[in-house]
């Protein structure tokens, strides 16, 4: 849909000049203004009937599946359609993908939350896994019975393949077209037959992406991209420390007399509703943009001030050795092992800094708040998050909040958090249009809610074996759940599973175990991150599995194997990754190699992903480079094993920047780095080659999105000292200390 | 100020310091093209001015009088240049976001080297993807070039 802006309303203007206009015959229909293109949320087209909440089909056969899933790169807007269709029976090139919201039907329970229609923590194939089988054969079993009837045969007759329904004994057939109107007033039936593992079209196979073509052409709409009628664009300032309030702007009348400035918008935060934001609305985001850097505000920075980096550091070693930590587990009797071996306690201590999500399209949202109702569109991680949101914020229904769902550039956890959205929101109720707030990449970077940096004391002692006999795990920092999920936290003893991730629920055999954490407050903003406290937990726990095995001089692989003899899983996964990686075979003197392992377990126990790595590095004259990572994966049953790939691939990638480059420092209450110069990512240059082995076991599809990260760091880390003999254990992973 | 935008002569009377980004983004209504970071970093804005590659966040609109802009848009009018066909055939995006900017970025290194090494690609290919698909670009510029 194309809709000129009348030309009185912009303060600019693009324009064909009329010489050259005369020069491109019939490029362009009439006019001196470039019409907008508005990238409207489609509603249902002319001809498109319902099946399923799932389903709807025109009588072209144009078969629009719904996706409740954002999509931000973990390949949902495929894998998930192809679910439905397989069990649908569809003609792959018929099938069309569109974003729905706001029936329970897209709503799953998930990693503590009530039901609520979001993605986050990889939960979503294994939680929608059987819903949409379900939805594909509910719709299938109406189109075969409207199908048999068009026919005048009886629907047992009748078998569907590639869209249409086919009376087996003659070949007759009509399309799903040609009858979806009759079956779509069909009962459906809640317990439909499913296929057999051997009777699927595209569930395993390797389809390609659907949103690929749209992304390489610049079609696909963005949160950024939305334009609405009548939208202006806000720009937002922050107070820089997290604790700070806005008290005044001393110069509100010259900011609002700029040309196309429209109003100043005091803004506030989320969860709490500081007001710590000055959002400057205009007609165009470069307007709104240098007036809100020519404001000039009163800060009460407030009591955060005296927050920075060296201090939080500090504070973690002093309570290292507390003993007032709250225990997460407790396997045995680790003291009395410790206490029963005088000098045979080996201890390592190892620290990971706040690190910030930094998608490539920063936080952004465009909201409508009118009298009786609001709309959101953007780059939404949380749809039931949103509505909730605004709904007590504007005291209006939820149903009377609609939230649109774009495509995400990038999210990693961070657009679940709905600041951003409530900005949009204040700025549209200022001025009574829909208004789009893009946060500028500093102010991303430097109101993220991060991933809290942690330390951790690892202790352990040898049995003659040479493998441990107990193992304490310490982990001292800023909780997450003591930020944001308190009654998860107080409701397990005062601790927070996301510190000690695959510690407190160890998959390797030791018989006297413990592992304690210590929560230290701070005024930082902290949320679920990409594999969320598993990037630090891991770091300790594999790095120091990696020590063990040195110091036992036992091979880094083998020693893992004995560790999970009792796992044949994960011990598949060891194997395939090792063999993958031609673990044994000799390496040219100044290549090493380093060996992790990671069993993922999804949030509340929802799904375990077995990760086993293998990576190699390089040392010669310009230091050490990642050459090549082996990654063996079992996530159950493979959907599409190319999206599990490109997962995993994706997710070394990341985890490479986390393990090389990733630190947010704070001073003054505030983050000290502000865009990708000072937070640099992984470059092409720096992208090692990445071999995936899809361990394909027949157990349920399990989550893959996150669960390749936390292994990298240790398994580099070994490498490094391999190649150096010197033990990194902090995080980013300082070369020039090798 | 005047500028040809996607072979459009194209009159552009707001004001001029206006990043080129921005005036393709908002006034021209062209938003393949992203904002990814203001300070010419990530690439995410990737366009080609004169065929040569621009970031477009950093450069005032005024410094394109006169001169050709090409955006993804104006790249192919069927998603048919050999780059896009590579970046479908590998699977290339991911959340796709910084995919416009690789592909321009890609386009202008190709028109430089045909057949360009890993040690080209790595030296001209500096554009940020936070979801790392680099490998499958690095393989997409490859097999563009020998399609």
């Amino acid at each position: 849909m194309q809709q000129p802006i009348p030309e009185a309303k912009m303060t600019q203007s693009l324009s064909l000049s009329r010489r050259g206009f005369l020069k491109v015959a019939g490029a362009v229909t009439a006019g001196l203004i470039v019409p907008l293109a508005y990238a409207v949320e489609a509603t249902t087209p002319a001809g498109l009937v319902e099946i399923t909440d799932w389903v709807r089909i025109d009588a072209s056969g144009k078969t629009v599946i719904g996706l409740s899933q954002c999509e931000v790169g973990q390949g949902v807007y495929t894998g998930l359609p192809q679910v439905l269709a397989d069990e649908l029976d569809a003609e792959w090139s018929d099938v069309s993908v569109e974003f729905v919201t706001g029936r329970d039907a897209y709503r799953m329970s998930a990693a503590y939350e009530p039901p609520q229609q979001f993605v986050g923590a990889s939960m979503s194939m294994t939680m929608l896994f059987q819903r949409l089988r379900t939805a594909g054969a509910q719709a299938r079993d109406a189109l075969t019975q409207a199908g048999a009837a068009r026919l005048g045969v009886r629907a047992t007759q009748c078998h569907t393949s590639e869209g249409r329904v086919i009376h087996s004994a003659t070949g007759r057939s009509v399309s799903y077209g040609e009858v979806a109107a009759d079956a779509a007033h069909l009962r459906l039936d809640p317990n439909p037959h499913l296929k057999s593992n051997n009777q699927r079209t595209f569930i395993g196979q390797n389809m390609k992406r659907l949103d690929t073509p749209m992304k390489v052409n610049g079609s696909a709409v963005f949160g950024i991209d939305v334009q609405v009628p009548g939208m202006l664009v806000g720009a937002a300032r922050m107070a820089p420390a997290y604790t700070g309030k806005i008290l005044s702007v001393r110069n509100q009348a010259q900011i609002l007399a700029r040309p196309g400035v429209h109003a100043v918008v005091i803004g506030t935060t989320w969860p709490k509703p500081v007001p710590n934001t000055v959002i400057v609305v205009a007609d165009s985001y470069w307007i709104a943009k240098q007036a809100v850097d020519a404001l000039e505000l009163e800060i009460d920075p407030g009591p955060g001030i005296h927050v920075d980096s060296k201090k939080i550091h500090e504070q973690r070693m002093a309570a290292m050795d507390d003993d007032k930590a709250i225990v997460a587990s407790r396997i045995g009797n680790t003291r009395a092992i410790f206490d029963a071996n005088p000098g045979k306690m080996i201890e390592a201590r190892y620290h990971t800094p706040y690190i910030v999500h930094a998608s490539m399209e920063p936080v952004v949202a465009t909201v409508h708040v009118r009298d009786n109702d609001i709309e959101v569109w953007g780059p939404i991680q949380g749809q039931d998050m949103v509505r909730e949101t605004l709904s007590r914020a504007y005291k209006m229904a939820p149903e009377k909040v609609t939230v649109h769902t774009n495509f995400l550039g990038g999210s990693f956890g961070r657009k679940y958090v709905p600041d951003f959205v409530l900005h949009a929101a204040q700025a549209s109720k200022a001025v009574g249009r829909p208004v789009k707030v893009i946060r500028s990449r500093e102010g991303d970077i430097q109101h993220g809610f991060y991933r809290p940096g942690v330390s951790a004391r690892m202790r352990a002692v040898l049995g003659k074996d040479g493998y441990p006999t107990a193992l304490h795990a310490r982990v001292v920092g800023q909780s997450l759940y003591g930020m944001i999920k308190q009654d998860k936290m107080a409701a397990a003893g005062g601790w927070d599973e996301t510190m000690v991730e695959a510690i407190y629920d160890l998959a390797y055999s030791v018989p006297n175990l413990t592992v304690d954490a210590i929560d230290i407050k701070q005024p930082i903003p902290v949320s679920f991150m990409r594999s969320v406290g598993s990037t630090s937990s891991v770091f300790f726990l594999e790095s120091f599995i990696n020590e063990l095995a040195d110091q036992a001089g036992i091979d880094a692989y083998r020693y893992r194997r004995k560790l999970l003899a009792h796992d044949k899983l994960a011990l598949a996964v060891l194997d395939k990754t090792a063999v993958a990686a031609g673990w044994d075979k000799p390496l040219p003197k100044n290549r090493h190699r380093g060996f992790a392992f990671n069993l993922y377990t999804g949030r509340g126990g929802a799904f375990e992903t077995y990760v086993a790595m293998a990576v190699e590095i390089e040392s010669g004259k310009n230091g050490i480079r990642v050459k090549r990572v082996v990654c063996g994966v079992d996530a159950g049953t493979a959907i599409n094993p190319g999206l599990i790939k490109a997962n995993i691939e994706g997710g070394i990638g990341f985890a490479l920047t986390n393990t090389f480059k990733s630190e947010i420092t704070f001073a003054e209450g505030a983050a000290v780095q502000s865009n990708f110069h000072d937070y640099p990512l992984l470059t092409l240059a720096e992208m090692p080659h990445i071999d995936v082995v899809i361990v394909n076991s027949d157990r349920p599809p399990q989550g893959c999105g996150e669960v390749a990260l936390a292994p990298v760091a240790p398994a580099v880390a070994s490498a490094i000292f391999k190649a150096s003999k010197r033990r990194l254990r902090s995080m980013p992973l300082k070369l020039d200390q090798a | 100020m005047e500028f040809i935008l996607n072979r459009r002569p194209t009159t552009f009377n707001g004001d001029e310091q206006t990043p080129l980004l921005w005036v393709i983004r908002e006034s021209a209504g062209l938003t393949g093209t992203k904002y990814g970071c203001g300070i010419g970093m990530c690439g995410a804005c990737t366009v080609h001015v004169d065929g040569e590659q621009m970031r477009s966040c950093s450069v005032p609109v005024s410094s394109v009088e006169g001169r050709s802009v090409t955006t993804i848009e104006g790249l192919s009018s069927d998603t048919s240049h050999p780059v896009q066909l590579a970046w479908i055939k590998l699977d290339v995006p991911q959340c796709g976001y910084c995919q416009s900017g690789m592909i321009m970025a890609a386009t202008a290194l190709l028109k430089k080297y045909p057949k360009p090494s890993d040690a080209q690609i790595d030296e001209q290919m500096s554009n940020l993807c936070r979801c790392a698909t680099y490998h499958r670009i690095r393989e997409a510029i490859h097999a563009a070039a020998n399609s």
